[in-house]
């Protein structure tokens, strides 16, 4: 009798097993096997594009791929096909885009997975990408393999780029700390910064961004009167921005994200603390930090790399007024949604520019030409994107605007900060 | 020195207000009905998306929403203890299956609150301002809504230690916590006082929302932070004591100020170290037998 | 041989069924496309995940959530050592790494009890990853590293192969005087001490064989993920679904986790794809009605047809 019961869980195994092995395609996804004679090299019948993706829908990653990275891509893709699709030359024709969309649970594993089975199974002809930096380490590797050219407009990291020779195939789209970093040092000294604090999160992005920024200004003369770091999930800073007040620094630097940065705006706003510069990396340009503080709050606040609708590129204001209809303008993110689109006008105007949907053809493309895209003209060299609108921006009258490097500015750069509103 | 110190213990005990106040719902929650409710969390964040969006659609004042975000929580907590747990406790052959069974089921309604508030509030942050008049206590200052948040969690926490300790309802369910077979031969209704106990949980986590809310921003992935930190307390308090949990909220709050003053990096580090070399002096925490 | 004959001659009749069973995965990579094969590799994870957990947790009714501690431990054994060493060594020292560790946390828990217990070994793994997160940061001066790359079918053979060796040791240890005592320990460890049992050693053992099996699953499965950080190494998701798996597939036999991790694993698959946005809603409702309708377990389910088959083979004699 019992051994019989094991009979009934193992053929049940082995019945998975074969439903894993049998049925690994979705139904929709059987194309039909390519009959093409050998001698005509034209490629077998198309009539879509098919764009992969696998990203944050649940998890903690849920709220940043959201607000800035979903939005503009989904955007696009209306946009696109209200214009009956990109134009492949090879084909003669325009071609609908199709999105296949995974949800990574914010699983660094799952993205993975989930990246090959796009590209294996699904046989998606580009990939998007997932959102935050970690991830696009996490699937460098991959998407080097299988030969998909994919830009990151959500990856924000030396290490990665350091390492261009061996993953030809990720273009790095955003600005990078090194360049940020430089700008930074270079405004606060113009503007006479003698004195500064620092604080960084725990995590690639604060503790690299952080290295590029203090060190340099110290060298340059700036006194660092204190320099901490916090893990991701704190709950209370006032002791730290205290201490901070109580050191009363001309600038104070903060590397971290929008939960950590957003509390320490709340907690400086109850501490008095307001230092004549104040710059917080990410998270600052979210149109939620004005909805939930208060446009004159945040006046004067500065928030990493920056990027404005006034700023002298094609379609930028077009952009951002369908950007913020379609997001509402609590919803918007005004640095990474410019990013994140033009990664995505790159990867349409590469794939209309080679006339070809080759990812090989398409990656040698957008490594040697130069894209017209709402955040400039956009090459790379070494998969570094040179284009750059904005090092450091700042909320001026509910706008966030680009006020470093000095030549990029859309607007005079306020200092001092102003005082907090009393309410 | 003394607004240093005052600085930071108050700063301490307004976090450790919070903690205590989440702690106390979830420690009833497990201590009487045996439920580890790992979606706890989901219900402080129901609560302060309700309290967002009651403020900024129709400007119902934060304060209010407690009156209004609780009794819907205990409403929602009561019918799901009704529907779900009971059931689950009717048909689990120990105590110990039930624990394991009612753990999954928590999960499974933790990824329903989750995705649910993804679509009606979608993947955003929310916040807003409110009373952040800073208030000067011997030169430390503090913002009104801190202060307020401070208040507000120490008068629920004591009137709820109250009502457990000096009402029939309460002693009733102090009866079902230590023994529930005599508490039913006494005459009480244990299935009705289980569902009333797990609406007591979700009714501390909806005044623990609007609170949260009204000091943090908000987004629809919040919960599970908020879960873990009162897992914690409740342990650390002691299972099942209401005073461990208040007691141990209070400590862990005050002893992340005081290491934050010194080095915030180790702030969350030294809540688990406490936390474990307190379990390896007392391994029933702090109020537990 | 005589290994595989012992078995064998418990069930004569499905042993044929596990020898296909194993023929067929075992070479699965010559006939399956890619996708599956890394699929698969993921279902494998989860099953020895579950099953390990299910050494120590099934019988004796501690339920340890320190699964992401051992997991994590073997993570970063590969991230450290991944160049410097052959794979097969880094992922026996991964496994012994996770092994000691779970020595230590065994004797620290010796009083602790139901919740205490279960929460204790949560904080546990939360300190280590904290800790470690502190010490990249301020002593490394960098958090995250990347992970030699590991080609997928090798993974996977590696992977089948830690799961072959923890079915046959679970298998073991079941019919072993060792898990007869683990299982008295889950009914009463005062009566099983009476007994003689020496308790204390064989509940740290019975942990500590089951943190070995996660340690190595984990230092394969982070060539992988290719980068890895603290927060991804240690990640507590890893210690609440095997637990979850476990409830789900039913512990009272020894294929229930194994079953549960597989449909889990495969439901949540298929779901996170096909029903992207609504992915945590329909998960979550599978969640609650499973245990709803099956407080056993699928394993439950699946012995209520047994019976009712039966009752209705005699009922037609």
């Amino acid at each position: 009798m019992k051994k019989k019961l094991l009979l009934i869980p193992l053929a049940l195994l082995l019945a998975l097993s074969l439903v894993a092995i049998g049925c690994p395609t979705p139904p929709e996804e059987t194309t039909p096997p390519t009959t093409a004679p050998p001698t005509t090299p034209a490629p077998p019948a198309k009539d879509e594009i098919v764009l992969g993706q696998a990203i944050a829908l649940s998890g903690p990653y849920t709220i940043g791929a959201g607000v800035t990275q979903v939005a503009p891509n989904d955007m696009w893709i209306e946009e696109v096909n209200a214009e009956g699709g990109i134009y492949v030359e090879e084909y003669g024709k325009k071609l609908p885009l199709r999105l296949i969309r995974y949800d990574d649970t914010s699983d660094v594993g799952t993205q993975v997975k989930l990246t090959e089975k796009l590209i294996l199974e699904d046989k998606v002809d580009f990939i998007l990408g997932p959102w935050s930096t970690a991830m696009w380490f996490a699937i460098a590797p991959t998407v080097n393999e299988y030969k998909y050219p994919v830009i990151a407009p959500t990856v924000d990291s030396l290490q990665l780029r350091e390492m261009w020779e061996e993953i030809p195939y990720l273009f790095i789209h955003l600005n990078q700390p090194k360049e940020k970093a430089e700008a930074m040092v270079d405004m606060a000294l113009d503007l006479g910064v003698e004195t500064m604090v620092a604080g960084h999160l725990q995590d690639l992005h604060g503790i690299e961004y952080a290295q590029g920024v203090v060190p340099q200004l110290a060298a340059a003369g700036v006194e660092v009167l204190a320099y901490k770091s916090f893990p991701i999930g704190v709950k209370d800073l006032t002791p730290m921005l205290k201490e901070f007040k109580s050191l009363n620094p001309d600038a104070a630097f903060i590397f971290a994200y929008p939960d950590e940065n957003f509390l320490i705006t709340a907690q400086s706003i109850e501490v008095g603390f307001n230092p004549k510069l104040f710059f917080c990396s990410i998270g600052i340009a979210f149109s939620p930090y004005r909805e939930i503080f208060g446009a004159e709050t945040v006046e004067g606040m500065m928030g990493a790399g920056a990027w404005h609708p006034s700023a002298p590129y094609t379609g930028a204001k077009e952009f951002w007024d369908r950007m913020t209809a379609w997001s509402g303008p609590g919803g918007t993110d005004w640095l990474g949604n410019a990013y994140c689109y033009s990664a995505v006008q790159v990867l349409q105007q590469a794939i209309e520019g080679a006339g070809t949907l080759d990812r090989v053809k398409v990656r040698d493309y957008i490594a040697s030409a130069t894209f017209d895209t709402v955040i400039g003209p956009v090459y790379y060299e070494k998969q570094l994107n040179m284009q750059v609108p904005g090092h450091v921006g700042q909320w001026q009258n509910g706008e966030f605007h680009i006020v470093a490097a000095k030549e990029l500015a859309t607007a005079d750069i306020i200092y001092p900060k102003p005082a907090w509103p009393t309410p | 020195m003394l607004t240093t110190i005052l600085d930071i213990v108050i700063g301490g005990l307004i976090t450790g207000g919070i903690y205590a106040l989440i702690a106390v719902g979830l420690s009833l929650q497990y201590g009487v009905g045996r439920v580890l409710n790992v979606s706890h969390g989901e219900f402080i964040m129901i609560g302060a998306f309700a309290t967002y969006s009651l403020y900024v659609l129709f400007g119902i004042s934060p304060l209010l929403s407690l009156v209004i975000c609780g009794p819907f929580l205990f409403i929602l907590g009561f019918l799901i203890h009704r529907t779900l747990f009971q059931r689950l406790r009717d048909t689990s052959e120990s105590i110990d299956v039930f624990e394991g069974n009612s753990l999954l089921a928590s999960f499974g309604v933790l990824f329903i609150i989750q995705n649910l508030a993804l679509i009606i509030w979608k993947a955003n942050i929310r916040g807003y301002t409110y009373l952040v008049y800073p208030v000067n206590i011997f030169g430390a200052t503090f913002t009104t809504n801190r202060l307020i948040v401070l208040l507000f969690a120490v008068v629920i926490s004591l009137g709820f230690y109250i009502f457990l300790t000096r009402t029939r309802l309460g002693k009733a369910i102090r009866a079902a916590a230590q023994d529930p077979t005599t508490a039913a031969l006494s005459g009480v209704n244990i299935k009705q006082v289980l569902a009333i106990c797990f609406g007591l949980g979700a009714l501390m986590a909806g005044f623990a929302g609007p609170l949260i809310s009204m000091i943090y921003q908000i987004t629809p992935t919040m919960g599970m932070e908020y879960t873990i930190i009162a897992i914690i307390v409740v342990v650390l308090g002691g299972l099942g004591s209401i005073t461990g949990s208040l007691i141990g909220g209070f400590i862990l709050g005050l002893i992340g100020s005081i290491v934050t003053h010194f080095d915030p990096g180790l702030s969350l580090v030294a809540y688990y170290v406490i936390f474990i070399l307190l379990l390896l002096v007392r391994p029933t925490g702090i109020m537990g037998k | 041989m005589d290994i595989i004959g012992g078995i064998f001659k418990r069930f004569r009749v499905p042993r044929l069924i596990i020898l296909i069973l194993l023929i067929l995965l075992a070479t699965l990579p010559l006939y399956a496309p890619g996708y599956t094969v890394i699929l698969l590799t993921a279902i494998l994870m989860y099953i020895i995940l579950t099953v390990s957990w299910t050494i120590f947790s099934g019988p004796t009714r501690y339920i340890s959530l320190a699964s992401a501690a051992f997991f994590g431990v073997g993570v970063y054994t590969m991230a450290i050592l991944g160049k410097a060493l052959p794979l097969a060594a880094i992922i026996s020292i991964g496994a012994l790494v996770s092994f000691i560790l779970a020595l230590f946390i065994g004797f620290l828990t010796l009083r602790l009890r139901g919740m205490y217990f279960i929460i204790f070994t949560f904080g546990i793994s939360e300190l280590i990853k904290h800790s470690l997160l502190w010490w990249e940061t301020n002593m490394t001066g960098t958090v995250g590293r990347w992970v030699v790359r590991v080609d997928h079918d090798q993974v996977y053979y590696i992977m089948l192969a830690i799961f072959v060796v923890l079915m046959l040791t679970a298998y073991f240890i079941r019919h072993s005087r060792f898990g007869l005592a683990l299982k008295s320990i889950g009914q009463s460890e005062e009566a099983a001490a009476h007994r003689g049992i020496n308790v204390t050693l064989v509940k740290v053992v019975a942990f500590a064989i089951s943190a070995l099996f996660m340690g190595a699953a984990g230092a394969i499965m982070a060539t992988r993920w290719a980068y890895i950080d603290p927060r991804i190494a240690f990640n507590p998701l890893l210690s609440f679904m095997p637990v979850m798996m476990a409830i789900f597939g039913g512990m009272g036999q020894l294929y229930g986790p194994v079953i549960g991790a597989a449909v889990f694993t495969y439901l949540a698959e298929i779901l996170m794809t096909r029903f992207a946005y609504y992915y945590m809603l329909i998960f979550g409702s599978v969640l609650v009605l499973a245990i709803l309708y099956l407080p056993n377990g699928l394993i439950g389910l699946l012995q209520k047809w047994r019976k009712r088959g039966t009752a209705e083979q005699q009922a037609s004699t």
